[in-house]
């Protein structure tokens, strides 16, 4: 067994309500520079929906991820074939798939001589300066703007009649906001040629070397979920760094710190290493997100804490871990899961389902309101997006989120507690109570669990200043 | 770098105008001096470029931005310009001597370079030319394009065109070179340089050789850089990489 730990986040869809104020304070900090006008570490979309970069989810397009025939390979190719496409990478996303930077000469506006209408003023790009049409963006389909058209490339109706959810009356939507899932089998790592890429040691974070990259594109493509970005200024990739300088101090990334609902969770989940590769090859795709989870350890197992212990794992850590929002709502509760597992990347960044106003509710017919077979956001939609399918363990998420409802109404309304309702989906009154106040009271400490750095490695910040971070040349 | 483009221009309008005694002299700097201060810029600026600028050691792709037109000009460019200089090595490098062991005459060889290396330097002209094309007509590429950029497809479009052109020459009006440029090669690369090897090699190849001295130099200072970052570490590497937090020097 070979313990590793790992920053995680868990976003809680339920309570996302698509403000994008996640993604303003990441662009700000981290993508505000030439080249990297069109890179968006953090973007939320709306779903359904095809996304940014277009239909990044349709891996038969993009070649994205890992597949498993005899045994586990990079969807787009192996080495060989990758060295021979390397002048010309095939499933590069061209910029127009994301969008192309534009500005506005906001001068003009002030500028203008006076004349008997406003100003007006068009946008234009940012790499060539020429006025361009607006086609597509980071959150183009913000409240499903135009998704008659481009929903029907959303994968996640498969197995659903999207002609039949595209209708007024039948409509859903949900956000859902995206970041690099710190992956722990990262198919960006394994397709980069120059091996600039990596994980960290001590937190799982995912990172590009800088002074490594060669521009090869290949972590573009590899990523099942577009989540490394090429700037086209320094001809380099580069993607979410989890906000590591942050992290590193013990604060949260700044998506989750600036999150207005509250929605994001940041801990420690320890993990036994040498079970990536098994793992990932697991055969089915619905059997990837059970056996997931079942490599992260439990960190209040005396086995294991001492294990980590001996393997160097810094107390910090363990404690962090032992509190982990992400742990308790991935395995103790089985709340959030994974998006897209499917794509055998075993990714680090879970989402609790969203719930949505039960449709038939005064229909006889349904003996349980509690069931999400009858809510609006259709349960295959969700187990697409979040377990390859498999209804079983969404549909559970969402019984026992709305068990928590009932069981909270009938304390708080009917002034005695109904635990017969938690029985059914086998929650306790403690659980239920642990889940409350995670999810609606939400402290600051309790969402984010995040140990500082060791120490001994630490040296001379001082010196280190203005040292590190991005650089245009 | 203009130094290099100047110099390599002095070297070729004095050239025109002088033909007798000043040749030697002016021989030798071309094919004496010149190469090894190309040489020795490419080694040095090499160092230099990689230990001061690692940031900006990589491809320089713009495929992110125009997709279409380098499928092909791009792909056919590479190939054709690998093949190319490999052929270079193979039939410059390499004494006739070997060659000869090995059952291939200097006729053979000639025609087999003669016709490999219009197929190959043809396919790098072609795809070169198209990249140009693009690199200029289209709005994108045009806007991202430095003067350091053109001026690396430009020595490299001269050096391409140039070679084309004398393999198609060759065709009509045999030189052979055999006997006089590939053991000035070999010269050089041994440090046991003779210039006087070059004195009767037509002006064709002169400008070919010079100019693809030019580059040499002008090479560590442009994205050409990339070539010796050729990721073949990738086959044998594992595929997913941990790495200690560095600490901060």
């Amino acid at each position: 067994m070979k313990i590793k730990a790992q920053i995680g986040m868990v976003l809680n869809l339920d309570k996302c309500i698509g403000c994008h104020t996640c993604s303003i304070p990441c662009k700000n900090v981290w993508t505000n520079r030439t080249g990297a006008e069109y890179i968006w570490f953090n973007n939320v979309e709306t779903k359904p929906g095809i996304g940014y970069p277009k239909k990044w989810e349709n891996q038969t397009i993009h070649k994205g991820g890992w597949k498993m025939d005899a045994k586990l390979r990079l969807r787009a190719g192996g080495q060989p074939s990758k060295l021979l496409k390397i002048f010309h990478n095939p499933d590069l996303p061209a910029i127009d798939e994301y969008y192309e930077p534009w500005t506005y000469n906001y001068d003009k506006l002030i500028s203008t001589a006076q004349k008997k209408h406003q100003p007006s003023t068009r946008p234009q790009s940012l790499i060539t300066g020429k006025p361009i049409r607006l086609r597509w963006g980071p959150n183009w389909e913000d409240d499903l703007a135009g998704v008659s058209e481009t929903g029907t490339g959303d994968v996640n109706f498969n197995n659903l009649d999207y002609q039949v959810y595209l209708q007024f009356k039948k409509v859903f939507m949900f956000y859902l906001p995206r970041l690099c899932e710190h992956c722990l089998n990262p198919a960006c790592v394994a397709s980069c040629p120059s091996g600039a890429l990596y994980k960290r040691e001590e937190d799982g974070i995912v990172l590009v070397d800088q002074e490594r990259c060669r521009g090869w594109r290949y972590c573009v493509s590899g990523c099942p979920y577009k989540k490394v970005y090429f700037n086209w200024e320094t001809g380099r990739s580069e993607k979410c760094i989890f906000c590591y300088p942050r992290i590193e101090a013990g604060m949260t990334s700044l998506c989750a710190e600036t999150c207005v609902g509250k929605i994001r969770y940041v801990g420690v989940i320890l993990y036994d290493a040498d079970k990536i590769a098994m793992t990932a090859s697991t055969e089915k795709e619905q059997e990837l997100y059970p056996a997931q989870a079942r490599m992260f350890l439990d960190p209040t197992d005396p086995a294991v804490v001492a294990e980590a212990i001996s393997q160097g794992i810094p107390q910090s850590y363990i404690e962090a871990a032992q509190q982990s929002p992400v742990y308790k709502l991935a395995v103790d509760w089985q709340l959030a899961f994974p998006l897209h597992p499917e794509f055998r990347t075993l990714p680090m960044v879970w989402y609790i389902p969203p719930l949505s106003p039960l449709v038939q509710f005064f229909d006889e017919s349904v003996a349980d309101v509690h069931d999400p077979e009858v809510m609006r956001i259709p349960l295959t939609y969700l187990a697409n997006l979040l377990t390859a399918g498999d209804r079983e363990p969404v549909r559970m998420a969402l019984r026992r989120l709305m068990a928590l409802r009932s069981y909270m109404r009938s304390r708080r309304l009917e002034g005695k507690a109904d635990a017969h309702v938690l029985e059914k989906v086998g929650m306790t009154e403690e659980m239920a109570q642990g889940i409350y106040r995670l999810l609606a009271i939400a402290k600051y400490k309790d969402r984010f669990v995040i140990p500082t750095t060791k120490k001994e490695t630490e040296v001379d910040l001082y010196r280190g200043q203005g040292a590190a971070g991005f650089d245009s040349h | 770098m203009p130094v290099f483009l100047r110099l390599s221009w002095i070297f070729l309008e004095i050239y025109e105008v002088t033909e007798t005694e000043e040749m030697n002299t002016l021989n030798t700097l071309a094919f004496l001096v010149f190469p090894y201060l190309a040489i020795t810029t490419c080694v040095v600026g090499h160092l230099y470029r990689y230990l001061s600028d690692p940031y900006g050691w990589n491809t320089r792709s713009s495929e992110l931005l125009e997709k279409k037109g380098l499928k092909f000009a791009a792909t056919i460019f590479h190939w054709g310009i690998i093949f190319t200089l490999l052929g270079h090595g193979a039939g410059l490098l390499v004494p006739q001597k070997f060659w000869d062991a090995m059952g291939m005459d200097s006729q053979t060889h000639t025609v087999f370079a003669t016709y490999s290396g219009l197929v190959v330097g043809s396919a790098a002209l072609l795809g070169l030319t198209l990249l140009l094309f693009r690199r200029l007509t289209k709005d994108r590429i045009l806007a991202t394009t430095t003067l350091n950029d053109f001026v690396t497809i430009g020595l490299l479009f001269f050096v391409v065109a140039t070679g084309t052109a004398n393999v198609v020459i060759s065709l009509y009006e045999h030189f052979d070179i055999l006997t006089t440029v590939a053991p000035w090669l070999r010269g050089i690369v041994t440090f046991t340089p003779d210039p006087t090897l070059m004195l009767r090699v037509p002006l064709r190849f002169k400008l070919h050789i010079l100019g693809v001295l030019t580059l040499t130099g002008f090479w560590p200072f442009s994205r050409l850089v990339h070539v010796w970052s050729i990721p073949l570490t990738y086959i044998f590497r594992r595929w997913i990489i941990f790495r200690k937090r560095e600490a901060v020097l």
